[in-house]
């Protein structure tokens, strides 16, 4: 104990605090705690600096944590599962990885979630795009009524759609005939991101409208004087001006409709050929008579590659989107 | 090349009017500048012209042809804007031939067109800049060649000096009006800076309040301004104005009055006048021959000195119990303006002489004016 007295009184900087106070004004006499707090008093920007480190950590353990977990549970064989640790794996496995993709075609349900949120982002943006413009850029009558009811129309739980649109979906319409081959969209890509496009449609328009709120009007007139039209101005002015806001509102969207489960598990029947999406193939390794949870978390953690590739590669425009957002002339 | 007309324009927002039923002529190849203090209209005027307003009344044609409701791409125009509105995003060479690059110009034809507008507005090896790379002044130099570069019938210029420093200011003003004899082009030019629109201009059409005040050469707006506004406006600084009333044998007012016949000129007894003199139009008594019919000679007090240099501003007081107002323009004061050599002091009695050639006379109820020359 008094070693550990000792060695922490040397080194301890609270206590090197100390003597600097101690210096500076002799006649206190402060304890350990109080020297500690008179130094962040006098110098906030440690109080904050050791803030931001506790928080960067809590947060950096709560998400990469359940990650570092997820891997220690794929890479463990299937008969050591009892084994996993808190820290490490119960043996090493990586066939995991291309089993995967043996048992059941993961591939082609990665590739019907990745389908309708690239398709449900596109749609999202440009849609979002418009609505944007109009909401952040022109002065018209109904204005706050008409954003008012698409901040009320986000505020709906999805879940009260979801029995009307499957009723919708799942009617035969004679026009789709030729179409699609049942008539009704239940069991196709439409089924799913026509829902979820409109559900996440509210959140882009605002981020979009704060952003193109902001462009300055001297550089519309500009581009419409030089030859666009007022929506050639919103493509080739506004928007790669608004990119951050743009990249925001895309990979917003991407992530919440690549991870969207209840809709999708609902508007299929869950085979990949009809358009299931990734969640469903997860779940697809949990059998009647047990549960392949290594495969499950190995399949997570391939789930999760495109979102991180996307986050990574477009990461620098968000960080901006989400703090700074606009633009200086 | 082309003239532009306005008819009879209305711009009314919600419950104002910016412009008021304005009929202007801008001819071909003229240099056209709009000016009038904030707010007066001159804006929302070159607005309905570039198209990025919908006059509420009155039709625009720019040549023969109607373009009243056309949108801005369409009408053969191109425009500098205040802020410079480059693109933030593209740089120096995108930014000039963005118009042409709309148009579906070949890459032969836009590369050359770019590098004779580069060449006009002095911008060579700067092609690959961006907009945040430059100074005040280039970025409104790409800003010019932008707008020369699709060869357009009509310039527009909004305040394109406003945020420039003083000294780019004026070097930019001669630019542009070498510019203009270069190009041979209609050019529109929107200021509420009158030093600008004297300098650079073949007539000057002052606005205020939406209503066209004067359209006249700039000589023409500062000796024979059409009413009392113009007279304020133009020239710096500004007239003296002394307000009054006219009696039989002339203008008397509480410091000041001026013999003239009235019939001669036009004035019937009784009517309130305004009477104006341009500082430059103020003589030492010991100097009045200088004056090309001096006036009788009035008692004064210097109050202030201003040496500018090449003149120097005195502030006079009419009586020894006018108080002096903050901006020393108010009644019963005299800015006169004399050679910077003129031995004076403050504080010392003096006389003047207005040069009666030169004196405005208003009429104080309607605003216009009556005679710039008593006789």
């Amino acid at each position: 104990m008094s070693d550990v007295d000792a060695d922490a009184g040397a080194e301890h900087p609270d206590v090197a605090a100390q003597a600097a106070a101690t210096v500076d004004e002799p006649e206190l006499d402060r304890g350990i705690v109080e020297g500690w707090a008179a130094r962040m008093i006098s110098n906030p920007e440690r109080a904050y600096r050791a803030a931001f480190y506790v928080a960067t950590v809590f947060f950096l353990v709560t998400t990469l944590f359940p990650f570092y977990w997820l891997f220690m549970v794929a890479i463990t064989p299937r008969g050591s599962l009892r084994d996993v640790g808190v820290f490490t794996p119960g043996g090493v496995n990586l066939a995991a990885f291309i089993e995967i993709f043996q048992r059941i075609p993961f591939h082609r349900y990665m590739f019907n979630s990745f389908l309708i949120a690239t398709v449900a982002t596109v749609t999202v943006l440009i849609v979002a795009s418009l609505a944007g413009y109009v909401f952040g850029r022109l002065r018209f009558r109904g204005r706050n009524l008409l954003l008012l009811g698409v901040l009320v129309t986000s505020f709906f739980p999805p879940a009260a759609f979801f029995i009307p649109l499957n009723r919708l979906f799942n009617a035969n319409v004679d026009v789709l005939r030729p179409i699609l081959s049942a008539g009704s969209l239940y069991n196709t890509p439409f089924a799913i991101f026509i829902p979820l496009s409109a559900i996440y449609l509210p959140l882009s328009i605002f981020i979009l409208m704060t952003f193109y709120s902001q462009i300055p009007d001297g550089l519309e007139d500009a581009a419409r004087v030089e030859g666009t039209t007022r929506i050639g101005a919103l493509f080739r002015v506004i928007v790669p001006l608004s990119a951050p806001g743009v990249a925001t509102a895309g990979v917003l969207t991407f992530i919440t409709v690549y991870n969207e489960y209840f809709f999708s598990s609902l508007m299929t029947n869950g085979r990949p050929g009809n358009w299931a999406p990734m969640l469903e193939g997860i779940l697809r390794y949990q059998g009647q008579f047990e549960v392949l949870f290594n495969l499950m978390a190995a399949a997570s953690i391939v789930a999760v590659l495109p979102v991180a590739i996307l986050v990574v590669v477009a990461q620098e425009k968000i960080v901006s989107g989400l703090t700074a957002g606009g633009l200086k002339e | 090349m082309a003239s532009v007309t306005l008819d009879n324009i209305t711009k009314r927002y919600e419950d104002t009017v910016a412009v008021n039923d304005m009929n202007l002529e801008i001819r071909d190849g003229e240099f056209l500048t709009l000016v009038g203090p904030s707010g007066c209209g001159k804006s929302t005027t070159m607005e309905t012209v570039a198209g990025l307003t919908i006059p509420t009344e009155g039709s625009v044609h720019i040549g023969d042809r109607e373009v009243t409701d056309l949108p801005p791409k369409d009408r053969g125009i191109s425009m500098v804007f205040q802020n410079i509105a480059l693109f933030p995003h593209m740089d120096v060479y995108d930014n000039i031939s963005f118009g042409l690059r709309l148009r579906k110009y070949d890459q032969t034809e836009i590369e050359e067109r770019v590098e004779r507008a580069a060449d006009v507005v002095q911008l060579e090896g700067m092609m690959d800049r961006m907009p945040e790379e430059m100074s005040g002044g280039q970025r409104q130099r790409v800003a010019i060649a932008r707008a020369i570069v699709r060869e357009p019938e009509v310039f527009l210029m909004d305040e394109p000096l406003a945020n420039l420093d003083a000294e780019l200011r004026v070097h930019m003003r001669t630019q542009l009006q070498r510019l203009h004899r270069e190009l041979d082009t209609t050019i529109v030019y929107v200021t509420h800076d009158q030093a600008q629109a004297m300098t650079m201009s073949d007539r000057v059409a002052v606005i205020d309040g939406g209503a066209l005040q004067q359209v006249a050469p700039p000589l023409t707006c500062y000796n024979e301004p059409d009413n009392l506004f113009v007279a304020g406006f133009i020239g710096s600084p500004a007239m003296n104005f002394m307000e009054g009333a006219a009696t039989d044998d002339g203008f008397e007012s509480r410091y000041v009055d001026v013999p003239f016949d009235p019939a001669e000129n036009g004035i019937e007894p009784d009517q309130s006048l305004t009477v104006g003199v341009r500082p430059e139009d103020v003589y030492l008594e010991r100097d009045q021959e200088l004056a090309a019919e001096p006036s009788r000679t009035y008692d004064a007090i210097v109050d202030v000195l201003e040496p500018m240099g090449d003149e120097m501003f005195v502030y006079l007081l009419l009586d020894e119990d006018v108080e002096a107002s903050a901006e020393g323009r108010g009644a019963g004061q005299l800015l006169v303006s004399l050679d910077p050599d003129t031995v004076i002091g403050e504080g010392e009695e003096i006389e003047v002489v207005f040069d009666r050639s030169n004196i405005h006379v208003f009429d104080s109820d309607t605003g216009e004016a009556i005679t710039h020359r008593l006789r």
